[in-house]
């Protein structure tokens, strides 16, 4: 068999296992929101998952590529796609987002391997600035289903924008609850509701366990007893995950050290207390497991640096003096373009290269020149 | 027995020799007056039956001499020689030059050309590269346990050969009987140490080496001599002592076979010249499920059509795969994963290159360190989307030496 060097290749690294890997990461984080928020939330990850492979099956039918689901991407979109939304998300509105997600993030712009912004959170960005954002803003208390229910289908969720009561309407007749929906402990600094200044050390384990002083505790917020988005609520879960990645060696550490380095920096240098806002969004998920997708990161190392940090930096800036109260999608998205800039101009030493310039004098892009046209003589 | 005239990096060798000559053991039978070159000899007695191009295990035509060997075949009588300290630099090249000697770990480039560094570039290290250049192989390993004080003689000829104060074996970690061997074949030796280094590949790659034993970093496109160092390899050592003691010259050498295609790994002083399929035949054979025959190691050697090859001064190994280990899919377009980034010793960017290679944009493509490329497949063993980065850089490699050209 007449092949080029070299002849082996290492045992388990396909792309198919990169992404089973990401999966298996997620699942402590999947386990932990089914806990927390109830079957609802199982519904939606399944629902966005359905979705991501229907569409990129079809959406590589229609483009005429060989269809792809073997590689498992779609899956790993599908799930955290669903990770970024509020348990409360109709299912409809769930469906729309996971299409957009895989056909347009990520199949128009070529398939994996070609897109340019992360496909689950171009979704969630996609939503966020539609009407339909109406869908995704309510969040809810943490085990509120023990009021309703485990099993409640929240397909039948009405949110009353207004007033903020929730209509569950159960197999077992409706039922009114007004005592649902909850403010991210995000947003709950964001409208001022909770001073920083109340924020102080971890309060001890006991009476206390879920909430202190108005607010979640940071044991609650870590293990995730807290309101938020279906994945990023339980840390402790996403950072076995995270561990198992960087194990496998799956994701680059470089990139979600640099988010939390520049993150805390400016939150410490600001006097802000930085273990309340580690603890209270959606940070992990994002360093973990959304800036370090593969497509979507720089190449080199030094780019990698840059990423991450620019994301921490632009974490911190949303959160600390935009009206937002969080910014790691949006800050993530922006670096993903910012990418396509790093590795077109930040260099890379070789072996033996002491001192290199940080950039590169040739643009790796820049357009061949012309062919000169033919003059035409005049007669 | 087909020995090619040009087992070398270097200028082509003329055959001295005519059809229907005899040769006996370790005559010269082609060679040329170009400095770059390195004489080859015969390693058999016999009688000169052709003289044609017949294709070498990268499967390009060279001019090879066939010979009809004898039924009883002589030993080399050894002549008498001199020791390191009767004999003065350019007394010990002008013997590598004369014995025929190359680098033995598999690059081939001549021996006396490498003991020459340009003048302002004096070299203060010599390095013993003893950690066995890719997996699967044994050969360095066999040879500095059965023979480690022809190893220390050897070092001893390169340091004064280049004028050095030092040499230095670097021996990895997972060869700890052979430390131990040479270190007490070197005791008596101030001025040479055994270094243990770490267990991986390719350390046993010249720049990498180097910055493993001496902390230098060579420059992108520059040769060791430029941080004062010398590298050589076991098998050149050796036969280094052998041609400065005895007068013989370079025309067998230590080689693997193995693989668990292969029934009795073993290590062979084969003949240059000898067909692989001897080779195979004295290992056992072959067992049930051979898919894959590779002159050299898995990671840079050259996969085989069919076992026709022939042994070389350069051959550290035959190698056979069963499809245990031959992993061969379709290639996917890059998914930007990094690994090969991650994996690359030499810190270029081979998913670069290749998409540089596929755009034909060859400024690009050594931009990104073509040109740097060892061809060590880090890249491509890593690689999840099964890209033969290898390929695409040899391309870049021809494509970017024939623009120079212009």
């Amino acid at each position: 068999m007449y092949t080029v060097s070299p002849h082996l290749h290492e045992k388990g690294q396909t792309i198919e296992r990169g992404m089973a890997d990401v999966l298996i990461a997620l699942t402590p984080a999947a386990i932990m929101a089914i806990i927390v928020f109830g079957f609802q939330a199982f519904y939606v990850m399944l629902v966005s998952c359905i979705v991501a492979a229907l569409s990129e099956l079809i959406m590589r039918a229609i483009l005429r590529r060989p269809h792809s689901l073997r590689d498992m991407s779609a899956m790993v979109t599908g799930i955290l796609f669903a990770f970024l939304l509020p348990p409360t998300t109709p299912l409809w509105v769930v469906a729309i987002g996971a299409f957009l997600a895989v056909a347009v993030a990520k199949e128009l712009f070529g398939g994996l391997g070609k897109n340019i912004f992360n496909p689950a959170l171009f979704g969630r960005v996609a939503l966020m600035i539609s009407p339909l954002a109406l869908y995704t803003t309510k969040f809810v208390k943490p085990f509120f289903w023990r009021a309703t229910g485990f099993f409640t289908p929240v397909q039948t969720v009405i949110n009353n924008a207004v007033s903020g009561r929730v209509v569950y309407q159960g197999l077992g007749g409706k039922l009114y609850v007004n005592t649902v929906t909850n403010a991210t402990p995000l947003s709950l600094l964001k409208s001022g509701r909770m001073l920083v200044s109340t924020v102080t050390g971890p309060t001890p384990v006991g009476a206390t366990w879920l909430v202190s002083n108005g607010r979640p505790s940071f044991w609650s917020m870590a293990l995730g007893f807290k309101s938020g988005s279906l994945g990023e609520v339980s840390i402790l879960a996403l950072l076995i995950g995270a561990a198992f990645l960087l194990y496998r060696r799956t994701i680059d550490w470089r990139i979600p050290v640099g988010i939390f380095a520049a993150f805390i920096f400016i939150m410490l240098v600001t006097w802000n207390h930085p273990l309340y806002q580690l603890l209270g969004g959606g940070i992990w998920l994002g360093a973990f497991f959304m800036a370090t997708d593969w497509t979507t990161s720089p190449m080199t190392r030094r780019g990698k640096w840059i990423y991450g940090l620019g994301i921490g930096v632009f974490i911190a800036l949303i959160r600390l003096v935009s009206p937002l109260p969080e910014g790691v999608a949006i800050s993530i998205l922006l670096w993903n373009v910012g990418t396509l800039v790093i590795d077109r101009y930040v260099a890379e030493p070789k072996f033996g290269e002491v001192k290199k310039p940080w950039f590169n004098k040739v643009p790796i892009y820049a357009e061949p020149a012309p062919a000169p046209k033919p003059v035409q003589e005049k007669a | 027995m087909t020995i090619p005239l040009n087992q070398h990096i270097g200028a082509p060798n003329s055959p001295l020799v005519s059809v229907g000559d005899r040769v006996s053991v370790g005559q010269k039978i082609g060679e040329t007056e170009a400095f770059v070159s390195a004489p080859v000899f015969s390693s058999v007695a016999g009688v000169v039956k052709a003289i044609e191009d017949i294709p070498n295990f990268t499967g390009a035509k060279v001019k090879s001499v066939v010979i009809t060997t004898d039924a009883n075949q002589p030993k080399w009588e050894p002549k008498p020689g001199k020791s390191v300290d009767e004999l003065s630099a350019d007394d010990i090249k002008a013997i590598a030059k004369n014995a025929g000697l190359v680098g033995m770990g598999g690059a081939a480039f001549p021996t006396h050309v490498k003991l020459s560094p340009p003048k302002d570039k004096p070299v203060d290290v010599v390095i013993i590269n003893a950690c066995e250049c890719e997996p699967f192989l044994t050969c360095d390993h066999r040879l500095m346990l059965e023979r480690p004080a022809d190893l220390v003689a050897g070092l001893k000829l390169f340091i004064k050969g280049v004028g050095a104060e030092r040499g230095v074996i670097g021996i990895e970690a997972n060869k700890m009987d052979a430390v131990e061997k040479v270190r007490s074949a070197a005791s008596g030796e101030p001025n040479i140490e055994v270094e243990i280094l770490e267990v991986k590949y390719p350390e046993g790659a010249e720049k990498q080496l180097i910055s493993a034993v001496t902390g230098r970093k060579v420059p992108p496109g520059k040769l060791p001599a430029e941080v004062g160092c010398l590298v050589q390899n076991v098998g050149t050592a050796v036969a280094m002592h052998e041609a400065a003691s005895t007068g013989k010259p370079l025309y067998e050498r230590v080689l693997t076979v193995t693989g668990q295609g292969i029934k009795n790994p073993s290590n062979f002083l084969a003949k240059i010249g000898t067909p692989v399929a001897a080779l195979i035949e004295a290992a056992g054979g072959t067992t049930d499920g051979p898919v894959k025959l590779i002159m050299g190691g898995p990671m840079t050697g050259f996969a085989q059509e069919e076992p026709i090859a022939n042994v070389v001064k350069g051959s550290s190994g035959v190698l056979v795969l069963t499809d245990e280990l031959v992993d061969i899919r379709e290639e996917h377009g890059c998914v930007r994963c990094t690994k090969c980034v991650a994996a690359c010793p030499m810190y270029l960017m081979p998913n670069y290159i290749v998409e540089a290679v596929q755009k034909e944009d060859w400024a690009k493509a050594e931009l990104w360190g073509a040109m740097d490329c060892f061809e060590c497949g880090c890249c491509s063993y890593t690689c999840p989307a099964y890209i033969p980065h290898v390929q695409y850089v040899r391309k870049a490699k021809a494509e970017i030496a024939a623009l120079k050209k212009r």
